[in-house]
Formats: C-alpha cells, structure tokens, sequence
C-alpha cells in the first residue's frame, strides 16, 4: 500500500480517472438504458462495445487506406475522417445492438419464461461474438493508425492535458446532454420512460413496445458505439477480449449510480473510473480488476439502488 | 418437432419394469460405464489424447461439476455464473496441502470439500438476498476475485502456480499414476455415483421441494412459509462442495496448476453442460455434459472453436428448447421415507 | 412416437459413423518416428510458434530428403502458450509412442507438460523457454532429467537486460514492471538482483491490462530514467506507447518475450525508437544465410524469432535417429552427453542440468524505424 504515488500524481491519476470515467460511462448506457425498460442485464452490450471498437479501426484502414505506421493528418481531413470513424463505430454498434435484441431476446419477452433464460441467452449471444472475432483475428491485438497527434495542450496542477482525453471528455458530455435530452423530450423518449415504468400498462395504453424495445437498444448500441471510438482515440489498440474486460466494470458503473437512469451512469462511470485509478495507484495495477468486483459486490449489499436509483424493487428479495 | 420427451419415453419404460429388471438394467450400466475405456480401439478413440485420460478430464470432472451447478442453476434457479471459483478452491487446497503437508489425496479430499463448503457460505451470505441477474454478475464477479486474488498472491504460487502436487496413494492395490490413468477414471466415476444417490435423495425429500418452489416462484414460496434462504443456502453450499472435490482430484492427477485453468469460461463451459443436458434433470445433465465434453476431444476442428459452439448452444437452446435435452419431470415425485428409491 | 425414435437414433448413428470417418487418424507406420513442437501454433502468440515450427519443418524436411532408414514427422502440440493447454497437450504428445523428443516452446507451458514428459522419458530440447528454475536442481520446476535447452537461460539474461537498459545512462533509476507470467515473474527476480542499488521500483500489470496509466504515474513519481518491461511483446508495445505519450523520455528495454516484428508496429514508430531488447537467439539470416534463403524458398516468409533455435534444435534429435538411436531411453542418453555443431559453427554440449556448456550467447537488439535490429552481443 503506497500512498505516495498517489498524492505525488493526483492531479494526473485524476484527470486519467475522469477520461477512463467517460468511456465507462458511454458503455453503461447501454446496459442502464435496457434494464430500466426490460429488467434485464444486456450481456452482450460488451461485446457490441468490442465490435465497434474494430469497426472504428476498420474504417481508417480499410475505407480511408491508413496504416498503423501513418503518420497523424491535421485540419479538416482530420476532423472529417475521426467523424467518419465515428459514425462507423456507431452505426455498427447501434444496428448489432439491435439484431441482439431480434435474435436472443425478442421470442423470450412473449413467453412467460423466467429470466433466467434470457439471461444464459445473452450469455449466449456475448460468448458467440467474443469468439467469432477471436478466431478471426486469432487472439491477435489490432492496433489503430494515430491520426490525432497526441498533443500535450496544457499542464494544469502537474497533469498533462492531452488533446486526445479532453476531446473524449467534451465529445462525451455533448452525447450525454443529447441523450438526456432525447428521453426527457421526445415522444420516444415518453415511451420509454413508460414502459420503464410499467410494461403492462404502457402496452395497453398503445405504446408501440417493440418500436420502443428497438429504439432503447439502438440508443443504447449508439452510446456504446462511441465509446468505443474514444477508447481507440485514447488506446489505439483493441482485441476480442476487449468486451469482457470492460463491459464488467462499466456495468459495475451503472449499477454504482443507479440502474435504470442516465444521470447514474454519469456519476457511477465517473465515479468508477477514478476510483480503479486510486486504487491502482496505492495497491498497484494488478488488483485494479478486482476494485470494480469489489464496489459491486459491495454496493448490492449495502445501497443495490446506487447513488442515484430510484428503488428498482426487483433488485432485492 | 423438437418437443418429443426423452425424458418422459425413458421414464415410462422404468415405471414399467419391476425391480428385477430395474436392478438388472442399473448393473448392466454400471458395468459398462466401468468398461468404457475399453472402448479406445473402437472409432470412438481420441485422436490427440488417450481416450482413457480423456474419460478423467474433460469428462468425468465436468459431468461432476454439471452435476454440482445443476443443483444451483436447474433445481433451485439461481444463476451461479462464478462457479469455477469453488473448483479452484478444492485445486488449490489440494496443491497447498499436497505440496506442503504430508497428508495424502483422500485425507485432503475432505478439507478441500470444507474449504470449499465455506467458500460457498460466505459467498451465499453476501449474494443470496439479491434477484437473478444481480445474483449472477456477482457469482461473476467472485470467480474473477478468486481468479485475480491466486494470481497476485506469491504465497501460493502466484502466476506460477503449485507444481508437484502428488497423486492419489495406492489404495485397494490400485496404484495411481500416469501409467494407471484408468484408475483415476474409475475414482471419479465412484464420486459420480455417491453424487447422484445423495442428489436423488435430497431431490425427494424437503430440500429437493425448497428448491423447486423457490425455483418456480420465489415469492410465492416465501409466503407459503419455506424458508427460502435456508434452503438456497443449502443449495448453494452444496454445489460448492462438489465443485470443490472436484477440484481436489483434478489437481492431484495434473499435477500442477495455476490462475490460468480457473477462469470465466470454465464456469460458461459447465453452465453450457447443465442447459445444453436438462436442467434439474440429473441424467439429463450427465449426458449433456458428456457429449459437450467429449465431441471436442474427438472432432478436432471444432476444438479450437468450442466456446464458440457453447455459446451457440445456449442461445439455441434457450431459444428453441429451453428444458435441455432431457427436461426435468413436470412434477417432481414427492417422496416419503418409506417409499425412497433410486 | 416409435418412429420419431427410431428416425432420431438413425440420425444419431449416421452422423456418428460421418464424424468417426472424418476424423478418424490413419495408424502409423512402424518405421516413422516423429519429433513433436509443443508451442503457441495459434493465439496471440502464435507468430513465435510459426516462427518456430517453420524451422522444425524445415529441419525435417532436409533431412528427409536424404532418404534416410527412418523417416521423421512433426506432431504438432498447440498450447497456445498458455499453461493449461500445456499440461494437456504435454498429456497428448508423451501418449503417441512414435514421438521421441519434444521442442517446448514458453516456460510456463513447458512446467506444466514436465510431469508427463518425465514420466514418459521423453528428452525435451527446448529452444526458446529460458526461465531459470526448469535447469536448477533445487526448484520445484526442475525439469532433470529431460529438459534441455538449447539457448541461455534468464539467469544470464536477467543481467544482460539490466546492463543494456543502463549503457550509457549516469545514475540510472530503473523501474521495472512484470505482467505476471511465469517467465516474467522469472526474469525480473534476476534482473532485480542483478540491478542492484539501480533498482528503484515496480509494478505488476497483469496480461490483458489496457490502460497503464497507474503505472506511469509511479515512474514519474519515482522519477525513474530507465523502465524495463519483462513480460510479452502484446501487453509491451500498449505500455510503451502510453509511456512515451504522457511525455515520458527515458530508455525503454526488454527481454525476449517481446521480440515480435509486430512491436514496434503495436507500440508506433516514433514511440519505439530507440527501445532496447535482449534475446539469448540469433536470426537465422546471421547464423546461416545459406540456410535463411532454403527457408525463405520454402516458406515464402523470413525467418522469424527462434527459428535458428527451432531448426537447431530439431536437428540435434535427427542427429540422435541418425546414429541409430530409436528408443527414448536411448536417444535421451544420446543427447545428454551430444557434441553439436550448431548453425553458426559452434559445437555445442549439455551440462548435466541440461544448461548449454560453455558460454551462453545473449544478444541485443534496437529498434530503429519501426524494425528491430541487431545490436552485437548483449
């Protein structure tokens, strides 16, 4: 245990907690945003993450023609190819995010199965695409051509700020913003809210409840989508192992602000990201995995409705 | 198409023979079972491995581990996605004490079964008020610590794991070594049976009804009095001591392990086992586990693509015929203590 | 109901027969003897495995040429160079009893396959797993009496990496980080000593670890000049590449596990400048040029990392079959007391630990426009 790093560098580790936060935030929506309409843990939501994350490299290699050794571009081609990566990213995403929810979750919402069912479905449908990939890459890494020059803007209280993590910073407030602003305003926003609310009596009300179901998935595929285009801003580097290793914390995020709404992603993926850098910093970055099993174990316990939960009363017996 | 009931044709033709066909027909299999090995010069042998070895792990372990899980998962509905936890626990046990002390395999079967016993207490404890899919990540989540906790811990071995943990002694002049694989095949298979009496009886008597109700409707069985946490502790405390044997003789006949052999997709594989096989349905599970287990092993090409395949097995499964191939009995036998039989 | 029974058993036994005359193994010929490579043929690793095997092929495939008695085939052991696999697939190869030596490929798989290869007296000639316990009689790895390899250990690159990483740096404060791997865990023990009072601090990033930022922010603190990294070349390149983007401008070294032409492609041009590497092989080009270009013909490829090991390796054993050794007891007994020239002309013996005698080669190597080069000798 070793504190001083942490008091020597905690400006630094802080403003990496923040940025790391973000991604996990963007990643979370996608699981908060489908358990507050279906009371279900969308399994595969880390997957969908993993694939966006190839899909953005894929679009600068194979589309724009860049390789791992370019050299980074400036000005408008810059800006017009990371949005491009974006898009892909999030159109990927969004559309698998989609086909998961026809594939292994559609026929088991008619039945009266319980759970449990759904649950190893999406087990399911997250081991299949994890392996897919890894047999196609063959558990090799695939790096990201640098396009934005890692550029070192300014250097506030002993933390470098780098031009790559406050894009993903701003780029993420922007998303989230639009975001909250989409379910509180919108007519499908309406709807989703009510069948969070209430399933039974949204339908019979005359909600569309698979035109929501479907629009809560691609919400929740798009936020995932550009998260992974901001985690290969940052990292520059992705496998098929990329989903299981994040998706677990940004789940442990979601359920630590509050499961079901968007204001608790926001402050659990903040919370989380810089609380794994503390941590990592005072007992070293082997135990960081285990610091988000240990907050979620220990949240469902103590407060299961997080920091912002309404009382989701499924959570406890 | 896919509901034709194996389950049920098989029951009928038991509940038709008398007891002498009945234990003619245990002993035939029994027998068999037994011989299996012999069965290394047929097509049936493994390619890259000795079909004996193979018998042992994959599987024999796995149908025990199915076996265990399925108690958690199928009969009592809770979804245990950390199940590897419990196997590493009895492995290591078995490789701290092996290697340190002077007891023998048998003497550490036992407290590795307590080891892992208490293992599954303290986990019930902490997880077992939350719901289903809490319930899971968390099961998740405690595997993953177990995993991380070995690893970073040089104490017992850390990355490098324990190496030399010795095999079983001679017992009844069965000698266990490398050249008497089929020895720890017959030992495992011993367990199988002892695990499928015991389950048997608890399935009949009030346990096995705790489990059902709780898995049918939790609230509802609350209400009408079961003790649900009790017998969900039961449940849970149980499946980690057969995990946990497990665990034991798995290391004493490798020899050696490390973080690496306990993983998530340990706990998926078995899972996959358990849903693939019928879940709640012992015969169900063993011959589920035993086909997944096996068909890698024989079918090379599809070895390196097995997690792919079990995951597609869920998903259809699931899907398509979420009782498993041999779905458990629509109404399970309430037993007295008179009428007890297996 | 009778017939969907029967249609569904018919089913059963027709794809079952299919499967058995698919994948069934054609028996072996009594005069066919086989050498096996236990190693990394496919995962993240499988570059090194490839590399490796290549040289093997390559071995076999000279030899065979020459129409000699007995005809030698390579059994190939994947193990994705992880332990688990190891164990198994070590299971695997002691069982064919046409195998009659083994090439283990990474220490940790190696360890873990110990138990069935000396049950079975299979001699093993390793040419590229270094961590120093498999020849140290009094660890609980030991692998005597039939482990042997043909390349130095980490006892000797533990100090080569620490004396590479401070060439030519005043004070130097090393931070060294492991992924905690066998082998990694290994080499930094014996780098650790051999850095002495140099040594500053450390960290372990377990593999797969995305985000090193923690890390970093202790070398800063520590104000570390040199960092050396002992894991593999994966997690190596991710770390370098957030060490030199948060600014960080000290040396940067490594052992063997990451000489991996995709490195320096993983980590960037410009961060992997100057990155120092030590690795106990020489490229086959250097060792053997005549031979680099038969390999280059036959595979349509360069020759990789060990493969001068692989090659040298396997032909230690053909060496072994060709003065008529056919058993395992036997060829074991050959090897062990072998005189071999290897590629580069050196001959080459065993110590009774299964060391090489003599001196070990240790080689340096840097990275320079995005391609690793040799440096001399380390």
């Amino acid at each position: 245990m070793d504190f001083s790093v942490l008091t020597d560098q905690f400006a630094s580790l802080t403003f990496d907690g923040i940025a790391l936060g973000f991604i996990y935030v963007l990643i979370a929506l996608g699981y908060t945003m489908v358990y507050g309409v279906l009371r279900l843990i969308n399994f595969a939501n880390s997957e969908v993450f993993m694939l966006g994350s190839f899909a953005t490299i894929l679009v600068s290699t194979k589309i724009f023609n860049y390789t791992i050794e370019s050299d980074s571009i400036t000005g408008f081609k810059l800006v017009y190819t990371m949005l491009a990566m974006l898009l892909g990213s999030m159109i990927v995403s969004g559309l698998v995010s989609v086909l998961i929810e026809i594939v292994a979750y559609r026929r088991l919402r008619s039945r009266t199965s319980n759970r449990l069912t759904s649950l190893i479905s999406a087990i399911g449908v997250s081991i299949v695409l994890a392996e897919s990939v890894r047999i196609a890459t063959s558990s090799a890494p695939m790096g990201a051509p640098r396009l934005l020059d890692k550029a070192i803007l300014a250097t506030v209280w002993g933390a470098d700020i780098r031009i790559d993590t406050l894009l993903v910073i701003i780029f993420a407030i922007m998303l989230l913003i639009t975001l909250d602003l989409f379910v509180n305003k919108s007519r499908l926003g309406k709807g989703i809210r009510a069948v969070s609310m209430d399933y039974d009596t949204s339908r019979l009300m005359g909600i569309n409840i698979n035109k929501v179901i479907s629009t809560t998935f691609l919400i929740g595929g798009l936020g995932t989508g550009a998260a992974a285009f901001f985690y290969i801003t940052v990292y520059e580097m992705t496998r098929f192992s990329i989903g299981f290793e994040l998706g677990l914390a940004a789940f442990t995020a979601a359920v630590l602000g509050g499961i079901g709404n968007i204001r608790g992603a926001f402050a659990g993926g903040i919370a989380l990201g810089l609380i794994e850098m503390y941590s990592s910093a005072v007992f070293g970055t082997q135990w960081k995995s285990i610091t988000a099993f240990v907050i979620l174990v220990l949240v469902l316990l103590f407060k299961p409705n997080g920091i912002f939960g309404e009382s989701l009363q499924q959570a406890r017996v | 198409m896919l509901n034709f009931n194996l389950r049920d044709w098989g029951a009928g033709l038991w509940e038709k023979a008398n007891k002498w066909q009945r234990n003619v027909f245990a002993l035939a299999v029994i027998a068999g079972v037994f011989a299996l090995p012999l069965l290394e010069k047929t097509f049936f042998n493994t390619p890259s491995t000795p079909f004996v070895m193979i018998l042992f792990y994959p599987i024999g372990i796995y149908v025990v581990m199915a076996l265990g899980l399925n108690v958690v998962v199928g009969k009592s509905g809770m979804l245990d996605l950390g199940y590897v936890a419990f196997y590493a626990v009895g492995a290591y046990t078995a490789g701290i004490l092996g290697t340190r002390t002077s007891l023998n395999i048998w003497e550490i079967l036992p407290i590795g079964i307590a080891f892992a016993m208490l293992s599954g207490a303290i986990l019930g404890a902490s997880v077992l008020r939350l719901r289903g899919d809490y319930l899971a990540i968390v099961t998740l989540g405690f595997g993953e610590i177990i995993r991380i906790t070995a690893l970073n811990s040089s104490a017992i071995g850390g990355a490098n794991g324990i190496t030399n943990i010795p095999n079983p002694p001679t017992t009844f002049g069965l000698k266990f070594d490398l050249d008497n694989q089929v020895h720890f095949y017959w030992a495992i298979l011993i367990m199988i049976i002892i695990l499928i009496v015991a389950i048997r009886i608890l399935s009949v008597r009030r346990p096995g009804r705790a489990w059902e109700s709780i898995r049918q409707d939790e609230d509802v069985a609350e209400l009408m009095g079961v003790n649900t946490y009790k017998y969900k502790m039961w449940a849970f405390v149980f499946g980690a001591a057969v995990g946990g044997a497990a665990g034991v003789l798995f290391a004493s006949k490798a020899m050696f392990i490390s973080p690496n052999m306990f993983t998530y997709n340990t706990s998926i594989l078995v899972l996959a086992f358990v849903v693939f096989g019928g879940m709640g349905n012992i015969w169900g599970v063993i011959l589920g586990a035993t086909l997944l287990a096996y068909l890698p092993e024989r079918i090379r090409f599809i070895s390196d693509a097995r997690l792919l395949i079990f995951g597609l097995v869920l998903i259809i499964m699931m899907n398509l015929r979420p009782d498993g191939l041999l779905p458990r009995k629509k109404r399970e036998k309430i037993g007295t203590k008179k009428a007890v039989k297996l | 109901m009778n017939k969907k029974i029967k249609a569904s058993a018919a089913l059963v036994a027709a794809s079952a027969l299919a499967f058995g005359a698919l994948a069934s193994t054609p028996a072996s010929a009594a005069t066919i003897l086989k050498i096996a490579y236990q190693g990394p043929l496919t995962g993240p690793e499988a570059q090194t495995g490839t590399d490796s095997i290549r040289g093997v092929k390559l071995a076999l495939k000279l030899y065979n040429a020459k129409k000699p008695a007995v005809k030698v085939e390579v059994f190939e052991g994947d193990d994705q160079g992880d332990e688990a696999q190891g164990g198994t697939v070590g299971a695997g190869i002691a069982a064919d009893p046409a195998v009659i030596g083994v090439l283990t490929a990474y220490s940790g798989a190696t360890i873990a396959a110990l138990p069935s290869y000396k049950a079975a007296g299979i001699v093993i000639v390793s040419p590229s797993a270094t961590r120093a316990s498999l020849t140290d009689p009094t660890s609980p790895s030991y692998g005597g009496p039939v482990f042997h390899r043909i390349i130095s250990n980490d006892d000797l690159q533990g100090p080569a990496l620490a004396r590479v990483a401070t060439n030519g740096v005043k004070d130097p404060t090393v931070f060294v980080v492991n992924d905690q791997s066998s082998y990694s865990t290994g080499l930094t023990d014996v780098v650790k000593k051999a850095l002495g009072t140099a040594f500053e601090s450390e960290d372990a990033a377990a593999k797969g670890t995305n985000d090193f930022s923690a890390t970093i922010a202790k070398i800063k603190k520590t104000k570390s000049n040199v960092v050396i990294y002992t894991g593999y070349y994966a997690d190596g390149a991710k770390f370098l590449k957030q060490l030199r983007d948060k600014g960080y401008k000290g040396i940067y070294a490594a052992g063997d596990g990451v000489l991996n032409s995709q490195f320096p492609k993983l980590a960037g041009k410009k961060q992997s400048e100057g990155a120092r590497l030590t690795a106990p092989t020489v490229p086959l080009e250097v060792a053997d040029p005549k031979t680099a270009a038969a390999f280059k013909k036959e595979f349509g490829a360069d020759p990789g990392v060990y493969t001068t090991e692989a090659f040298d390796a396997t032909r230690i054993l053909l060496q072994a079959i060709s003065a008529g050794k056919t058993t395992r007891a036997e060829i074991l007994a050959y090897v062990k007391t072998i005189k071999f020239k290897n590629s580069a002309g050196v001959t080459l013996s065993f110590k009774e630990n299964g060391d090489l005698l003599g001196s070990g080669l240790m080689n340096q190597f840097v990275v320079k426009k995005g391609a690793i080069k040799l440096n001399g000798k380390a």
